[in-house]
């Protein structure tokens, strides 16, 4: 490696990190509700795998009512369980 | 505590490739059963046709209705039964709206009172069934 070059890691150290906030907390959201499917659809991949909340940043307590609002809407084929149409 | 009514949500997918008259039908029979049984029907909303995410029984499209209503817990077992054996019912949903969907149902009922074309139920006066706890977590 070049002596002069840093490490990803390094920059990344010295960058000031951006906070993610929760979006549920920041909207002082209380329900989330399983019929609001374009809402959901921002926590779900592509593939419509639901996105981890390291990524999102959307906290633990909401994450939980996320996931059990997508598993509801994924029931009622409001989501997909999987969605690989283009390949 | 049996007794208690409770406030549910029931949402059911009916087969799209019936006529306006038949899909009417349907959502009479649900009802029906939902009112013979002592429940009371605050709301119902008919979503309309939409397209499922995934086909079901070789279907791509479906009639939604979601209906809102209050009733004894003695309900759910008997309107669950019926929907399995209505044929025409693709797909069901029913659960208790909490002490917290309540809340966030009737925040929202008094922020846009206008945009709500049905009335809205009025949030009973009851104990919660659980403490609010977010004051506790940090997020």
């Amino acid at each position: 490696m070049h002596p002069t070059r840093r490490t990803r890691r390094e920059k990344e150290s010295q960058m000031p990190r951006k906070k993610r906030t929760c979006r549920f907390c920041d909207a002082k959201e209380i329900y989330i509700d399983y019929k609001d499917e374009k809402r959901l659809q921002r926590f779900v991949t592509e593939q419509g795998k639901i996105i981890p909340k390291r990524i999102t940043g959307t906290c633990a307590k909401h994450q939980r009512q996320l996931v059990h609002a997508i598993k509801r809407a994924r029931h009622l084929a409001l989501l997909p369980f999987v969605s690989d149409a283009i390949r | 505590m049996d007794k208690a009514k409770r406030i549910y949500e029931t949402t059911c997918i009916v087969n799209a490739s019936l006529d306006d008259s038949q899909v009417e039908a349907v959502i009479g029979r649900v009802v029906d059963t939902i009112t013979k049984n002592g429940g009371t029907i605050t709301s119902l909303n008919k979503w309309g046709r939409k397209r499922l995410s995934y086909s079901i029984n070789k279907k791509t499209n479906g009639f939604y209705v979601n209906i809102e209503f209050e009733a004894p817990a003695t309900l759910i077992a008997l309107l669950e039964r019926s929907y399995q054996l209505d044929e025409m019912i693709l797909r069901y949903l029913t659960i208790m709206l909490d002490a917290k969907a309540l809340a966030a149902r009737a925040a929202i009922a008094a922020a846009a009172p206008a945009a709500s074309e049905e009335p809205a139920p009025p949030p009973p006066a009851r104990e919660p069934l659980f403490k609010e706890t977010g004051s506790e977590e940090k997020n």
